[in-house]
């Protein structure tokens, strides 16, 4: 596919590292020389230095012809600018990130008079994502498929924690509890675990199944973490704007501290059921003034990762059940290693989506279409929901039977409303949603879980 | 440095060498010479050779700008020593130097020869004389980088170091497919060019019209007639070639964007323009000075054509001997051979676009002085070009008089003249082929003593390469320095 992407900043270079490693055309836009040459000259795409809002660079860039186009410079404005003339322009497609709260009211008018097809908001995304996982506290992360009918949730595996040295066939004879563990991180090898495999401390594993059953799970390997009532967010940040909304009710205490005056004043207009505090969040004095002992989530929203970082370290240490960090730069995957389990980066967040449109509109031929999808674990993990098509040639086949390819497991399947946990004797028939993790592999429909020939 | 991957790549490269060899052993068989033995062994050295360093699996991919121009230094270094072989063992050049210089000249398309009797070599071998200049025109890496099936980003490293120009950019966007095109170009105009020559008024037989249609593609020069292009006493040739030669000798860049419908925006390119230009003054000043000579306007003109075109896309065809012209027409010859053809082409020189920036360059210092507080970019195009290019480009340029000069020292120490010494480095270094007096279109390199032979084949490598691949080996980024 023809993929035209405008601005190279985070979002930008997330999106080309995930675009151009899988297979499309993609041609590059910034205003800055270098910043072309350099993502020139690290993946495999095109690049051009303008102004990616004029007509002129647009029209150089094959507006006419590409597919998609994703614009996302910093600025909403030029962003909106962009993906209307793309779209005069014969662009079929296009997707701009808006993060302005003014704009964000707006998106129905924006998709249906002025023809921007997706709007994405990474501030609100990640947000949302940080809530699910408040209103979910012992995952370090947490996605749903089946319209939330199929949760997969990630825990970091602790000394205490009785899965460590067990096999997967013995955790499933010992706790009853109707679940898949169906990825596991090792340092920095992903594994789809078979019966034999086992789990050591530290692992990172990904488990699917319902809410209800995860939760069983978890109580009884005694990791379950009880409900979140006092939350303290740092930074008052657009990310901690959106969180305090969707947090707030009245069965829970938010406290939102930042070092602004002027937008604690802006902040406290526009929330309400939220405390606010004006001070150095990542002053310790300070943290421990407002309570970080009482607290039982602490979410560090600043703008410097690495104060997001300290901060969230001395939580930690303060016994803080739940602390999640935003870092935007999500190579440090060392972080894990250290302690701090639940991190979150606006630019994946916002990749992710992306890519799941990209691969829904691959897929828009028809044939068995991708219902959602998520890169985990920066990327190396697949988890993609696909609806069974009516001409599908495996109709009661079992797993067992099926020539799967290796490094893939079917974690889920949902017939009729009910959610099926499989094992080799099931079958995936026309009409059923299927989950399918794979680690390395890419599964872009159905056909891709056979092995070829 | 990713030694590894280095191994790997250069691996690839032998095997692929190996490869096409099988088309000269196919012309031994269909001639049936001896010399299919000699391609044979050959060819094992090469695989065996290959297939070691293939087993160097990479433990990471990425390779940045240092390990490209490592890349294609040593491939063409090993090409050339492994391509030798077949000359030396055949017995049609004894000397393993000599026939080292010959298959450097051959990769590299200079079309330089230490052979005095052309034409009494197998035909097999005169095959594979002119293949090398095929195979090096348009580049080996560029050539493996669109056959081989997986695709990476970072070989625009490679391709920056082999393909010439200050600048060098992709067609579209996957780097594979611009390969691709780039080579389906070049295949393609050989192709047309062999049809004019075979079905054409010179009754030129098939195997030289393939062989010479390969020497003006790569913009070589070898001929498998001892007086080159003249041996034919076709006008019809002498024109077709001397079109096609300047064709050769044009930015590819711009057949693809004629294919792509834009014809109107390839003839606006300033360094085309630029180089008909010269080629268009060249031609006149020479053919009227010819004129005052004995030549009669329309062989004067038409051998004008012929030779500046020759030179300029520096593919070295002679249609006469030019050593025999006036003073003024030979300078402007060697010129020419500096000035070379345009970015993104099979010639060799300088580049256009880069002598245009050093014009522009000077210009504007000379303005700056006068007046210090103006300010000015330089602007190709219309578009500017960054202070670090014409930096890069100003840097190129000094590299190359010091090159050239301390190339021209060591050949004098043999004490031939003077005119022999320096154009035989200002044919080596350009790629063109033959120089002045002893090494004119009636002599021919074999004379120089072995130093002057090792330090003429650097100089070829050099400048097919451009400089900074050869000149890395001396810099401490690549041999580590001894810390105690």
């Amino acid at each position: 596919m023809n993929i035209i992407i405008v601005g190279m900043g985070k979002l930008g270079m997330t999106l080309t590292s995930q675009l151009s490693g899988e297979n499309h055309d993609v041609v590059v836009v910034d205003i800055n020389g270098s910043v072309v040459t350099n993502t020139v000259d690290s993946y495999d795409v095109m690049g051009i230095c303008g102004n990616g809002s004029t007509v002129e660079i647009l029209r150089e860039a094959g507006a006419k012809k590409a597919k998609l186009l994703i614009a996302c410079t910093g600025s909403d404005e030029l962003n909106i600018l962009c993906c209307t003339f793309a779209k005069n322009l014969g662009t079929e497609y296009t997707i701009a990130r808006v993060r302005n709260p003014d704009y964000a009211t707006q998106t129905q008018f924006l998709r249906e008079k002025i023809g921007i097809n997706m709007i994405v908001n990474p501030e609100y995304e990640t947000a949302n994502e940080i809530s699910r996982i408040i209103r979910f506290p012992s995952v370090a992360s947490l996605d749903s498929f089946a319209r939330g009918k199929v949760e997969m949730a990630r825990i970091v595996l602790h000394s205490d924690n009785p899965l460590c040295d067990m096999q997967i066939s013995e955790i499933r004879k010992k706790f009853k509890a109707n679940v898949i563990i169906c990825a596991v991180q090792r340092g920095n090898s992903v594994y789809i675990p078979g019966g034999k495999f086992e789990l050591k401390r530290e692992d990172s594993i990904n488990i699917t199944g319902t809410r209800t059953e995860i939760s069983t799970f978890l109580k009884q390997t005694g990791v379950y973490k009880h409900r979140i009532k006092n939350v303290m967010i740092i930074g008052g940040g657009k990310i901690g704007f959106y969180l305090s909304e969707l947090l707030s009710d009245t069965s829970r205490n938010i406290k939102l501290i930042d070092s602004d005056p002027a937008r604690c004043h802006d902040l406290t207009n526009a929330l309400t059921d939220v405390s606010i505090i004006c001070g150095d969040g990542t002053d310790q004095a300070i943290l421990d003034e407002q309570g970080l002992d009482n607290q039982d989530a602490l979410v560090a929203l600043t703008g410097i990762d690495e104060e997001n970082i300290v901060v969230s370290l001395y939580a930690e240490s303060k016994n803080v059940k739940k602390v999640i960090a935003k870092v935007n730069r999500h190579s440090y995957s060392i972080l894990n290693n250290i302690g701090l389990e639940t991190l979150v980066s606006p630019q994946n967040v916002a990749g992710s989506l992306v890519t799941r449109y990209v691969r829904a509109l691959e897929n828009s031929s028809g044939s068995a279409n991708i219902q959602t999808l998520y890169k985990l674990v920066g990327g190396k993990i697949e988890a993609a929901e696909f609806v069974v098509p009516q001409n599908w040639a495996h109709n009661d086949e079992t797993i067992k039977e099926m020539n799967l390819k290796s490094n893939l497991i079917v974690a889920c399947i949902i017939r009729n409303g009910k959610v099926i946990y499989p094992n080799g004797d099931d079958c995936i028939n026309s009409g059923d949603n299927v989950v399918i993790v794979t680690a390395g592999n890419s599964i872009k429909e159905l056909h891709d879980i056979f092995k070829l020939g | 440095m990713n030694y590894r991957k280095i191994f790997n790549n250069l691996g690839i490269i032998l095997l692929v060498e190996a490869a096409l060899m099988i088309l000269p052993v196919i012309v031994a068989i269909i001639y049936r010479e001896k010399t299919v033995l000699h391609f044979l062994v050959t060819m094992g050295f090469l695989a065996a050779t290959g297939a070691l360093f293939t087993h160097m699996k990479p433990q990471k991919e990425s390779i940045y700008a240092r390990e490209g121009y490592v890349i294609v230094a040593l491939a063409w270094l090993l090409m050339s020593l492994f391509g030798a072989l077949p000359f030396f063992l055949s017995g049609s050049i004894p000397n393993y130097m000599d026939a080292f210089f010959e298959t450097v000249s051959g990769f590299t398309t200079t079309g330089s020869t230490i052979l005095s009797d052309i034409e009494s070599l197998p035909r097999s071998i005169l095959f594979w004389r002119a293949f090398t200049h095929f195979i090096g025109g348009m580049g080996i890496l560029v050539f493996v980088i669109a056959i081989i099936p997986k695709a990476e980003g970072q070989a625009i490293h490679i391709m920056r170091a082999e393909v010439p120009g200050p600048t060098v950019g992709k067609l579209v966007s996957k780097i594979k497919a611009s390969a691709r095109i780039l080579y389906a170009i070049y295949i393609g105009m050989t192709a047309v060019l062999v049809m004019l020559l075979y079905f054409g008024p010179s009754h030129m037989p098939i195997f030289e019209s393939i062989t010479n249609a390969f020497a003006t593609a790569g913009t070589g020069g070898f001929c498998v007639l001892n007086n080159s292009i003249e041996g034919y006493h076709s006008h019809y040739a002498e024109i077709v070639i001397g079109i096609f030669m300047m064709l050769f000798g044009v930015n590819f860049n711009l057949y693809y964007l004629i294919l792509k419908k834009r014809a109107g925006q390839a003839l606006k390119d300033e360094e085309l323009r630029w180089y008909l230009s010269t080629v268009a003054v060249a031609t006149l000043i020479i053919g009227l000075d010819l004129m005052f000579t004995k030549f009669s306007p329309a062989d004067a003109f038409r051998l004008s054509f012929f030779q500046v075109s020759s030179i300029i896309s520096t593919t070295g065809f002679s249609s006469t001997d030019f050593d025999i012209w006036p003073t003024l027409s030979k300078v402007i010859l060697v010129l020419l051979m500096f000035i070379g053809g345009c970015s993104g082409s099979t010639g060799g020189g300088m580049k256009v676009s880069r002598i245009a920036v050093v014009f522009k360059s000077s210009a504007r210092s000379i303005r700056k002085a006068v007046n210090p507080r103006s300010v000015e970019t330089i602007k190709l195009n219309g578009r500017p070009v960054d202070e670090e290019t014409v930096n890069g480009i100003i840097g190129y340029f000094a590299m190359f008089v010091l090159l050239t000069a301390f190339s021209v020292f060591i050949v004098s120490f043999e004490g031939k003249g003077l005119d022999t010494s320096s154009t035989a480095v200002f044919a080596c270094i350009n790629n063109v082929g033959p120089g002045l007096a002893g090494v004119g279109p009636s002599g021919n390199f074999s004379h120089f003593s072995l130093l002057s032979k090792a330090v003429l084949s650097f100089d070829m490598l050099a400048g097919r390469l451009e400089l900074i691949p050869v000149f890395m080996f001396f810099t401490r980024y690549i041999i580590p320095r001894k810390t105690s």
